[in-house]
């Protein structure tokens, strides 16, 4: 992941600036900031009276759009000041209590500063002009300083060698491009008429098959909250959420012209923004991922979520096949090869659009007493065999143990995200459950060019809750894997496992004892050094008044907004109070952890932090239960014959991608 | 684990039913799948004999892994649409050569299925199927589809396939003997599809038992002696 690496780094240069001292030692990087000091200091500027301001009225904007009664404390969400939240992650409080003190000090000083804030946003007339001088200059003085900078944001690098008014151009293309297809709406402004909530449309119509049948000259196919394509790069259409590829060809051409186009100067097309809409595009590869969206997401949620689009793609077929598939032939149509795996797309963006786990890149795992979740484990650990590399047992979509062989702990660990892909993967094929299904997966982190063999399997048909999944390097082991389910099966029907899983619920956040508080989404950094492997989140059951789906969508776009100020590559944040009409949202980030958390209402501030210093504690008392502890490894004692002689069985495509990762084992 | 003493393959391109074929066979009803990743596998208890069955994915991105599948089977089920000639064409195409791995006796069926969107026979609910209560409507008989692959088109078929195996016609079942028109939505043929070819492959387990030759897909044998190994009787 190369991009990763240049935004923490923009996110740090930008800390050190405004904020030197206390940084300085803190971080103990001040590599990149002698270097490029001015960038830093448009920075800074930037952020003092621009672009999250506004953004962050536009929010509240939309938000009373709907609610008419205005909220009183309207400016109270200003209370992100960087300065204060700073020193109180930077101190890494060592007591819960001291945290929760320090906590309130940062947010009593930030008060004083609302004003400020208040005004700063008053005086700007124009703002998107603004934004976009800013963020020009700011990319002249990126390019001027390092040379060359893929990694910008497209405005920045369009920017470089157009004038303002180009750039400003490129907000235009939007609306056509939304509407190409038929009589395309004259202006940004009368679009957004349509339903009032935009959630309510998107769950009614979900309801599968109809969407790849879809009118894409209707209103209703406009009106989506979030579209996304994938193309390649002769234009050919590969994917779309919504509607039929083919009837989209002509729009999906448009965009490949913007890719060119911008290509052709040399730089490389990031996103559009219009009134309404963000498009963001990510190239990877020969394909092309476009997300047009009309949700708050930031572009870097969008762009995460085109990604994962891509790795799910990249599962099936792995990056090296679809890099000689289009080396060999420009116009290939892909959705020959994807034919059929379009619902395991959908599947995945209605996940997505729904779990927090993609927001946070954290894995979600059922809560379990810890000696039933060793006691699963050593089943798991009991029941290998040559070549199995994981063994991962799953309930209700979540995870309840993963086991290791120990040489693949050793040199890699397990992304969360190939977990996602792999749950989606099991939720989308589920629909026939009865029998044991053998399938080539590639985990794109892991190794974005060699296959596994998944064996997936219910223990507890006809219900299916109850999931094992076993990775295997060799691709003609089925047999002597599926004799590994029956081991486990039989382990776990002499000691009533399936009985306990079935007993399991998730918690609710009433457990925790602390009134007022709502929800809560909580992801540890240091789980125990050994156990590193696997990032791990925990959060309660949604309840009411999160119960209907509207509001729990809701939610989950206030916890997205919040997750979008925190990680701003500009203008990262570490605390955020957030009066929103319904509830009240604070959002904290230290070295330690990422925790955001849900009020009601009423809640005050002192209340608020006292909550989360309970909270806190609760989930350290907990810590065994919430999270899995110390993953278990095996060793299957490797026969090496065996596993090069799997990968040369036969001449079939899979095994010319097969990897030197078996040579490890 | 239940050794399985025979394989059964079930083979045919996207969206031809073959997951709902077999669906109807072992849970009497029909239900809207997704598309199969990989393979399936299931073992059906025929009287004393295990069968494995295989029902495996269409798509195009599994097409590696069929040889493996098809490794030592004894029947081979090609499966086509009869609404759909590419279907079929497919067939000949892309799959038979998967089944060159097949034990070298393999039973072969050419099975069309979604004969109930063509034939008013097949659409009318199985009475089997309705003694099960179908939940599903039976299909609406005023606007059949246009049958794009007749049963000569099979049989035909199914005599190129005994050439391409260099079999003798006489010696092999007859071709309209294994040529079936079936619909999983209603049913229509199922039963006889499997219970024929589950009694086919009886005499060739018998016939290894006797020979004291496992005919079980023995992943440590199949590697020994090669991928042919099944074929040696």
């Amino acid at each position: 992941m190369d991009r990763k690496h240049p935004e923490n780094e923009e996110a740090l240069q930008s800390k050190s600036l405004s904020w030197c001292s206390p940084c300085l030692i803190d971080h103990a990087e001040p590599a990149p900031i002698s270097t490029n000091v001015t960038l830093d200091v448009g920075d800074s500027e930037l952020d003092l009276d621009g672009p999250s301001l506004i953004e962050r009225d536009s929010f509240d904007n939309e938000l009373l759009e709907k609610q008419t009664e205005v909220v009183i404390a309207e400016r109270a969400d200003n209370i992100d000041d960087d300065e204060k939240e700073d020193k109180c992650g930077g101190l890494h409080a060592e007591s819960l209590d001291q945290e929760g003190e320090q906590m309130q000090n940062a947010l009593n000083e930030v008060d004083s500063y609302k004003s400020t804030f208040s005004l700063a946003s008053k005086v700007q007339p124009k703002e998107d002009e603004c934004i976009q001088k800013d963020k020009c200059e700011l990319g002249k003085l990126d390019i001027e300083d390092e040379g060359s900078s893929e990694d910008r944001d497209l405005s920045d690098s369009v920017s470089t060698d157009n004038t303002l008014e180009d750039s400003s151009e490129f907000g235009r293309p939007a609306p056509v491009l939304a509407g190409s297809t038929g009589n395309h709406i004259e202006g940004p402004g009368g679009r957004m008429s349509g339903p009032s909530s935009p959630l309510l449309e998107q769950s009614g119509g979900s309801s599968a098959l109809s969407h790849r049948d879809e009118d894409v000259t209707a209103e209703s196919w406009r009106l989506h909250r979030k579209h996304v394509f994938v193309l390649s790069e002769a234009g050919k259409p590969i994917y779309s959420r919504y509607g039929n590829e083919e009837a989209l060809s002509s729009t999906m051409g448009v965009m490949m012209a913007l890719v060119s186009f911008v290509q052709s100067g040399e730089n490389v097309i990031r996103s559009i923004y219009s009134e309404d809409h963000k498009v963001v595009f990510v190239q990877q590869g020969p394909l092309v991922l476009v997300s047009v969206s009309r949700g708050r997401q930031s572009e870097q949620q969008l762009r995460k979520e085109l990604q994962y689009v891509y790795y799910q793609i990249i599962s099936m077929l792995t990056q090296g096949s679809v890099a000689r598939i289009f080396e060999r032939k420009k116009n290939y149509d892909l959705r020959r090869l994807l034919a059929g795996s379009e619902k395991i797309l959908d599947g995945l963006l209605n996940f997505v659009d729904s779990d927090p786990s993609f927001l946070l890149s954290a894995v979600h795992c059922l809560p379990l007493s810890s000696s039933l979740r060793d006691s699963l484990s050593l089943i798991l650990q009991k029941a290998i065999t040559p070549n199995l590399v994981f063994s991962i047992l799953i309930a209700k979509n979540q995870l309840l143990t993963i086991v290791q062989e120990k040489a693949v702990i050793e040199d890699a660990r397990l992304e969360p995200a190939d977990l996602h892909l792999l749950l989606n993967l099991i939720r989308a094929s589920s629909a026939f459950q009865a029998g044991e299904i053998w399938t080539p997966i590639c985990l794109p982190l892991f190794n974005p060019d060699g296959y596994f063999y998944a064996y997936i399997s219910y223990l507890d048909p006809p219900e299916c809750t109850v999931c094992l999944l076993l990775l295997s390097t060799d691709k003609e082991a089925f047999y002597s894997v599926a004799e590994c389910k029956r081991r486990i099966e039989e382990s776990m029907r002499t000691q009533n496992s399936l009985q306990s899983i079935a007993a399991i619920q998730s918690y609710s956040v009433v457990q925790v004892g602390v009134s007022d508080l709502r929800h809560f989404m909580y992801k540890p950094f240091d789980v125990p050094d050994n156990c590193k492997q696997l990032t791990q989140f925990t959060s309660p059951e949604m309840e009411a008044p999160y119960s209907i789906e509207e509001e729990r969508h809701r939610l989950f776009d206030m916890y997205r907004y919040l997750h979008s100020r925190i990680h701003s590559s500009s203008r990262p944040l570490k605390l955020i109070y957030h009066v929103a009409e319904k509830e009240t949202l604070l959002a904290w980030v230290t070295s330690k952890f990422e925790l955001y958390t849900c009020f009601s209402p009423l809640v005050t501030k002192t209340s608020a932090i006292n909550a989360i210093t309970k909270l806190l504690r609760w989930i350290k008392k907990e810590e065994d239960r919430l999270f899995i502890r110390y993953p278990p490894k095996y060793s299957t004692t490797p026969n090496p014959s065996k596993g090069s002689r799997g990968a040369k069985g036969g001449s079939d495509r899979q095994d010319m991608t097969d990897n030197g990762f078996l040579s490890l084992l | 684990m239940k050794k399985p003493d025979v394989k059964l393959v079930i083979l045919g391109d996207v969206n031809v039913g073959k997951t709902s074929l077999l669906h109807r066979y072992t849970e009497r009803r029909f239900k809207d799948t997704v598309s199969t990743v990989g393979g399936a596998f299931f073992l059906k208890q025929w009287g004393p004999y295990n069968i494995s069955i295989w029902d495996t994915a269409g798509r195009e991105q599994f097409h590696g892994l069929g040889s493996m599948y098809c490794r030592g089977a004894a029947a081979v089920v090609l499966t086509y649409d009869v609404t759909n000639w590419q279907s079929f064409a497919e067939l000949e195409d892309r799959f038979l050569a998967l089944t060159d791995t097949a034990s070298a006796d393999c039973i072969f069926a050419i099975v069309g299925n979604k004969a109930d969107l063509t034939d008013e026979c097949a659409s009318v609910p199985h009475p089997e199927a309705e003694r099960d209560a179908c939940p599903c409507p039976s299909p609406v008989s005023t606007t059949k589809s246009h049958k794009q692959v007749v049963k000569e088109d099979a049989v035909a078929l199914y005599k190129r396939i005994l050439k391409y195996k260099m079999l003798e016609e006489k010696q092999c079942q007859a071709a309209e003997a294994m040529c079936f028109e079936t619909s999983a939505k209603s049913g229509y043929n199922v039963d006889l599809l499997f219970e024929t070819l589950f009694d086919m492959v009886v005499p060739g387990i018998l016939r290894k038992r006797a020979e004291g030759l496992s005919q079980t897909v023995d992943l440590m044998e199949c590697k020994g002696t090669g991928p042919k190994s099944s074929c040696c009787y």
